[in-house]
């Protein structure tokens, strides 16, 4: 304990050098405009600064590309709470209720929460990072192909079950959703699916697309009428980016609990922010005394998701470091550039290089201060969208969609798969079928299908091997728990209300 | 309205590094390009993402020649990624005959084809030169039953479901064939038997330590973090020589374990299909040069990569060899007919 503490006392001590100090903020500001960007993610941050990393050391270099990444995660929710677009997967839950708050007028308060939850959870996952690293990626090693289809199948439950009173459109939206995911080449047979000859088609659909179609195009398409008759009113004036005492009150258990949960998830190689944002809302919902308010702009609901995928930033990273693997496709980006500058990433790291693993390290808790202290004035700034008239601001939206796109892949055929799905979320929300059960579905289809067929190969065609650990038991469980939860809650609900009619 | 000029400068700005390194000069070769080749900046392309295997390749070779002042021009380099390479072969057919884009490659540039995910091949590229190789190592965990290569080889020679084998490429890709090559090598028969389950993302790497597969198929490169480390052990890999220094020197090859086989994971540089020929020569012979300087020699330490030079008809011959080894696994395993 004392030797943690001292080493990274040490790492404070280089990363408080100027120089570290200003790649930190660099980072984190250059994240925080990626993430902000629909299409634009960490990992399209990280690579873009490749080449500028080899002219750094690996300290440096470490320090500014993990930056950029806990960075795009404070900024993804922008977008999502303002416009209604997610700036990558793990901003999607930030729509759920960010985007309703915007539109009741409480658009600087949701902007805040995003922040502050941001950096508490980023805060708390450094922490849990210092004291449970190497646990931790040992817990992560017993997720074999049978647990995480199990996970995945957990994740997918609660989304679709979310959908309450209109779970048969949730599911519909759901099975659309693995449809998509099965679009490619399949790794355990080398077999081409449903690719008619598009070669681009062969690594399949890239989930950004689905969400930038779905959200920006959509949104955009939705609006086209109030455009025209301009019923869509722009905000004039601004209040102070802060939020209540209340607001603080209902935030601050969701916020700490989302943490742990999504550092955790984030641990995982291969689960990631996205997941890690969409249970802890779930969570949140099945815990909530007024889960009604879910998706009308109740602040839980996005301070919740928004500290859970910066802590699932943190522990992306925990992989990578200890065993060097990489957790994300960030780190994956993160670990080639390390490569290229001659370090292994490995179980060697923190006996090898302490003098780049713990000034890292400590450039986490600076870089969370540093975000926390940008993002609110930049807050102050940013909610002026909403002052926008629809008709500048759409085609803004639209034209960033498109770049964002293409900055993915560099391809013309997602242009058309763009608008597909632009005109498909357009039609979704005509019909009403909720669209986040099918972005999860594409974001984590393929693994799962993959991850069933690896177990049965292992277990020679045996579905004993999807109980055949305590952890997959366990994960059973929550499962079960997270349908049936509900349902009990609500018989519970109405006997209390038939038992105490006058109360309600 | 100051602060929306801000935001859209600063959206400018951001666009503007996007596209830094993406742009491409057209390609103008006539009789006077000849003399003054290269002239302009060249295009160098990537096949894959960026941080991977072919990426490291292609910087690394940009910088050396930059370095030690052999090319002066400027050497952007763009990813094109998708089809597992695929995508970039489609592009070289669209600018055939033109002399400034060069992209790397390795042996997914025959399995692409030979597994049916491409209608292009090796053939419609132009070799410049070979320039390094990796090879497939077996790993397992510490305290497997299995001892060496030859353990795995007898129990799969028994039953071929014994053992399950993980990788990070899809069926019928590298991880995939290397191991069944040397399989073929050892004498086991049912090669369309034996389980290969496919991971992605780097996934298998975890998988092998948390015991979920039997043996690893891997690059001998991307696990020496952890051979260091002690928790893993690799029983073989598939030179014909020993490679590397430390804990990599101590690993035998396939045939000192008397199992005669080899697999090179070769990396390459290559051109787009009808290269002239002042082009072709001008890249296999500064690649030539470059391989033979000390700031080459340090990225190859530095990488774990050995050097295998060949120049531009050596590798092409080179390439034809292995593509009939390739396609002949294939076959056995019946993935083609």
């Amino acid at each position: 304990m004392i030797e943690i503490l001292q080493n990274l006392m040490g790492g404070f001590v280089i990363a408080l050098q100027p120089y570290h100090l200003l790649l930190v903020a660099f980072g984190g500001i250059l994240g925080t405009i990626v993430g902000m960007l629909p299409g634009l993610g960490p990992a399209t941050g990280v690579a873009v600064l490749i080449p500028i990393t080899f002219t750094m050391g690996p300290t440096a270099a470490m320090i500014t590309m993990t930056g950029i990444y806990y960075g795009a995660m404070f900024g993804g929710s922008r977008s999502s709470i303002l416009i209604n677009t997610p700036g990558d997967g793990a901003a999607l839950a930030a729509t759920f209720d960010g985007y309703p708050m915007a539109m009741k007028g409480k658009a600087e308060a949701a902007l805040a929460i995003s922040a502050i939850a941001s950096f508490i959870g980023g805060t708390i996952a450094a922490v849990l990072l210092v004291l449970l690293a190497t646990p931790v990626s040992r817990f992560a090693l017993k997720f074999g192909p049978a647990e995480y289809f199990l996970l995945m199948v957990a994740a997918l439950s609660m989304t679709a079950s979310m959908s309450k009173g209109n779970q048969l459109k949730g599911f519909i939206s759901l099975i659309i959703g693995l449809m998509i995911a099965t679009i490619g080449i399949d790794a355990q047979s080398g077999i081409k699916r449903f690719t008619f000859g598009v070669l681009e088609l062969q690594t399949g659909i890239d989930f950004l697309i689905v969400i930038i179609g779905i959200y920006a195009l959509g949104e955009v398409f939705k609006s086209y009428s109030s455009i025209a008759d301009g019923t869509k009113k722009a905000q004039k004036e601004f209040g102070k980016i802060w939020i209540s005492k209340e607001d603080w009150k209902r935030s601050k258990w969701p916020i700490l609990r989302s943490a742990p949960l999504g550092f955790i998830i984030g641990a995982l190689p291969g689960a990631g922010g996205t997941m890690a944002s969409l249970m802890s809302y779930n969570n949140e919902k099945q815990l909530s005394k007024h889960p009604e308010e879910f998706g009308e702009g109740a602040i839980e609901g996005l301070a919740a998701p928004e500290s859970a995928n910066n802590a699932a930033s943190v522990g992306a990273l925990i992989p990578m470091l200890t065993l060097g693997i990489p957790g994300s496709g960030t780190t994956a980006v993160m670990m080639g550039a390390l490569l290229m500058l001659g370090i292994q990433p490995g179980p060697l790291l923190f006996t090898q290089h302490p003098d780049i693993a713990w000034p890292l390290i400590a450039s986490m808790f600076i870089g969370n201060i540093i975000l926390a202290i940008v993002n609110i004035p930049l807050a102050g700034l940013l909610v002026r969208v909403l002052a926008i008239p629809a008709k500048v601001l759409y085609p803004i939206v639209l034209g960033l969609s498109f770049v964002g796109v293409y900055a993915i892949a560099g391809s013309i055929v997602d242009f058309y798969l763009l608008v597909i799905f632009g005109l498909a979320g357009f039609l979704m929300k005509k019909v009403n079928v909720p669209t986040a059960p099918m972005i999860l579905a594409v974001i984590v289809g393929n693994t799962m299908e993959q991850s069933f067929r690896q177990a049965i190969r292992i277990s020679d065609g045996d579905l004993g091997i999807f109980a055949g650990s305590t952890l997959a038991l366990s994960l059973i469980a929550i499962t079960v728990i997270s349908i049936l939860f509900p349902i009990v809650k609500d018989k519970m609900m109405e006997k209390k209300a038939e038992n105490a009619p006058e109360t309600v | 309205m100051k602060k929306k000029l801000m935001l859209m400068l600063a959206f400018v700005l951001l666009a503007g590094m996007m596209f830094t390194g993406c742009g491409k000069e057209e390609a103008g070769s006539s009789a006077s390009a000849e003399a003054a080749y290269p002239s302009g900046n060249l295009d160098f392309i990537v096949p894959g993402g960026a941080g991977g295997g072919w990426d490291l390749t292609m910087r690394t070779t940009a910088k050396v020649l930059a370095d030690t002042g052999l090319v002066e021009n400027a050497m952007p380099i763009t990813n094109k990624s998708g089809a597992g390479g695929g995508v970039a072969l489609s592009y070289l057919q669209t600018i055939n005959g033109d002399d400034k884009t060069v992209v790397v490659y390795s042996p997914p540039l025959l399995l692409i084809n030979l597994n049916g995910s491409t209608e292009f091949s090796y053939k419609d590229t132009t070799p410049l030169a070979r320039l390094i190789a990796d090879y497939g190592a077996f790993v397992v965990t510490q305290d497997s039953e299995y001892k060496s290569i030859n353990d795995v080889m007898e129990a799969l020679k028994a039953d071929p479901k014994s053992v399950k084998i993980g990788g990070n490429s899809s069926a019928g890709s590298m991880d995939h064939i290397q191991f069944l090559m040397m399989a073929k090598a050892a004498g086991v028969a049912n090669l369309d038997k034996i389980d290969y389950i496919s991971f992605q993302d780097g996934g298998a790497t975890a998988q092998i330590l948390g015991g979920h597969v039997d043996l690893l198929s891997t690059g001998l490169g991307d696990v020496e973090a952890l051979v260091a480390s002690g928790d893993l052990r690799v029983l073989a890999h598939t030179a014909d020589h020993r490679v590397g220094e430390g804990v990599l020197a101590e690993i035998p090859t396939c045939i000192e374990e008397g199992i005669n086989g080899t697999f090179v994971n070769w990396r390459g540089i290559f051109g787009p299909p009808g290269m002239p020929e002042y082009a072709v020569k001008y890249w296999s012979e500064t690649l030539g040069k470059m391989v033979e300087t000390p700031e080459w020699d340090e990225a190859c330490t530095k990488n774990g990569w050995d050097k295998l030079y060949l120049n531009s008809d050596d590798f092409a011959s080179f390439l034809d060899e292995v593509n009939g080894e390739y396609e002949g696994v294939l076959k056995d395993i019946g993935m083609i007919d």
